[in-house]
């Protein structure tokens, strides 16, 4: 099984060390020129464009996680009550997953669009513009996100929910809990490791957004997220050192919200264990 | 919160009371909202790919005429057929190296004596949270290198590394759940540790092997970030569907033709919709197989 193993270790490290690497050196129009010491880095945190990259993903990420994680929690919860025609539920919510991104993004582009302006007609807002002014722009990648999104988080809260053995809401119950209390005392606490599991998946996911706001916005009215940025240096601006550098923040950016989220949930499930045990 | 633990009530028989039969009507509605958020949006797409001429697309109007096919002959007469299969092709490809290198290494990790498992699982983890646009540039330079820009291999080989963690990971949990006296048994009665793993392990996950096999097809097949980078153009070689439908230009320049955009979109749309819809159980257990043991 050593092979196996060694394709893993292979598939985990070495990109990463080979951007590590290539991040040290200096190119100029893909001629590699030798050593470049912290150069790269530098460039990179001195340009406004990484910051800006990085606050559009910082808020993207923020609000899309929150609004999938809220209105996902709403459709588990939902779909949790026992009721006739709950696979068909279920089968549906997985159509916005399956939908490619690109297709869900260029529907949502559309759909915000001025001509034909479905969601404008709908709602009478006449010309507004979605995806040509700052802030709005954001808006509408962050929802097209949370639309495709949703059903994926709540499928994992429902398998969380389904856990719980139901005498425990039986006890709460007795012991006189409203559905308020019941939903805050039990259900939360004992979903917290699906919760966890939930919003580290989303979130991790949202800091590596590509292809909708590529798609819905080019990445103009402030839309571009950090992999586009790496992809722009790369492909459109051949420097292999300044993209690597900015990829491998991008990686330590990922890798430290990820070490952060698996902490808590090892400690979730440490803790949960020794209360049973 | 302990007393809450504490199995008080023996009185759980399923039984409903008024209260909750009341609020029936009230479900059902929430449950309207749940399907009209996911499926509206489809609807719209179905209706504008079957709208013909440039004042009904031009309509936000979903019922105005005339409506017919020819978008989706258009969509057939650029090349769109070459894009599927370049996609179907790629993503099979990558389907199945990575379900059969995950499979083994799933089962190192699940049914062998190996030290640091924990650590090695954490790992596999780990690099699924890898952000794929970390490989654009070392994969982009060593492609060009080798001159794997613009083939399959270019895309499949760069697929196998984000695709192998979850499928390592999913398959790990499944495995782990076999019994791992029915592998001693199989062992003691002299099969080697691979006669062990293809005669009893497989057979029994097959469940588990099938529905990680049909999120990494999903996900290969969705891909755009590698497949933009590295295979932009030429549907003849191997410009995958993505690709193409987020790079469609109409016949005027800056005009997106939406007809053509939504009508492909539906031609690739629908085979994953059915593919979701029949293995609906399988999608579920496998994506929630790791959640639920947190």
């Amino acid at each position: 099984m050593t092979p196996s193993l060694a394709v893993m270790a292979l598939v985990v490290l070495f990109p990463v060390l080979y951007a590590v690497y290539t991040s040290f050196q200096a190119y100029t129009r893909r001629q590699h020129e030798g050593f470049a010491g912290l150069a790269n880095y530098q460039e990179v945190l001195g340009d406004s464009y990484f910051w800006d990259a990085l606050w559009f993903t910082a808020v993207f990420t923020v609000t899309s996680v929150g609004a999938e994680f809220v209105i996902g929690l709403g459709f588990a919860l939902i779909m949790n009550q026992g009721f006739r025609g709950r696979g068909v539920t279920r089968a549906s919510i997985l159509i916005p997953w399956v939908i490619p991104t690109v297709v869900a993004a260029q529907m949502w582009a559309f759909m915000f669009n001025v001509t034909p302006g479905f969601i404008n007609s709908l709602f009478g807002l006449g010309d507004f513009n979605w995806l040509g002014q700052s802030g709005w722009a954001t808006f509408a990648v962050v929802f097209a996100d949370v639309w495709k999104t949703a059903p994926f988080a709540a499928l994992l809260l429902l398998a969380g929910l389904q856990t719980i053995p139901a005498e425990l809401y039986e006890s709460a119950r007795v012991d006189g809990a409203g559905p308020l209390q019941r939903f805050w005392h039990v259900t939360l606490p004992l979903l917290r490791p699906a919760i966890l599991v939930a919003l580290l998946f989303r979130t991790v996911e949202a800091l590596r957004v590509y292809d909708l706001p590529q798609v819905m916005t080019g990445g103009a009215f402030g839309t571009e997220s950090l992999s586009m940025a790496v992809r722009r240096y790369i492909v459109e601006t051949p420097d292999p050192g300044l993209g690597s550098a900015l990829s491998t923040l991008t990686f330590l950016i990922v890798l430290g919200v990820g070490v952060v989220f698996v902490s808590m949930i090892g400690k979730s499930v440490i803790s949960e264990g020794s209360e049973e045990r | 919160m302990s007393v809450l633990t504490t199995k008080a009530s023996r009185s759980a028989h399923g039984s409903r009371t008024r209260g909750e039969r009341r609020s029936t009507l009230l479900r059902s509605g929430l449950l309207g909202i749940v399907l009209l958020w996911c499926l509206a949006p489809f609807v719209w797409l179905i209706t504008t790919s079957l709208k013909q001429g440039d004042r009904a697309l031009n309509s936000p109007d979903l019922l105005q005429g005339p409506f017919g096919l020819q978008n989706y002959i258009a969509v057939f007469q650029q090349d769109f057929g070459l894009n599927l299969r370049n996609t179907l092709a790629i993503a099979s490809i990558t389907t199945l190296l990575c379900t059969g290198v995950a499979a083994l290494a799933a089962y190192a990790l699940a049914k062998l004596p190996l030290r640091r498992k924990t650590l090695l699982l954490g790992g596999v983890l780990a690099a699924s949270l890898f952000p794929p646009v970390a490989l654009v540039p070392p994969l982009y330079e060593m492609w060009r290198t080798a001159g794997l820009l613009n083939t399959w291999e270019g895309l499949y080989i760069s697929y196998l590394s984000f695709s192998l963690p979850l499928a390592i990971f999913i398959l790990t949990t499944f495995f782990s759940a076999i019994p791992s006296e029915l592998v001693e048994a199989a062992k003691t009665d002299g099969a080697s540790a691979f006669q062990a793993f293809w005669r009893i392990v497989l057979p029994l996950a097959a469940p588990g092997v099938f529905s990680s096999a049909i999120i990494t097809f999903v996900t290969a097949a969705n891909e755009f970030l590698l497949a933009s980078t590295f295979a932009p153009r030429n549907p003849e070689v191997a410009q995958t569907v993505p690709v193409a439908i987020a790079s469609f230009t109409g016949a005027i320049e800056f005009q997106r033709p939406i007809g053509t955009i939504t009508a492909a979109s539906v031609v690739v749309t629908v085979p994953m919709i059915v593919l979701a819809l029949v293995f609906q159980r399988r999608i579920v257990a496998g994506l929630t197989a790791g959640a639920v043991k947190g």
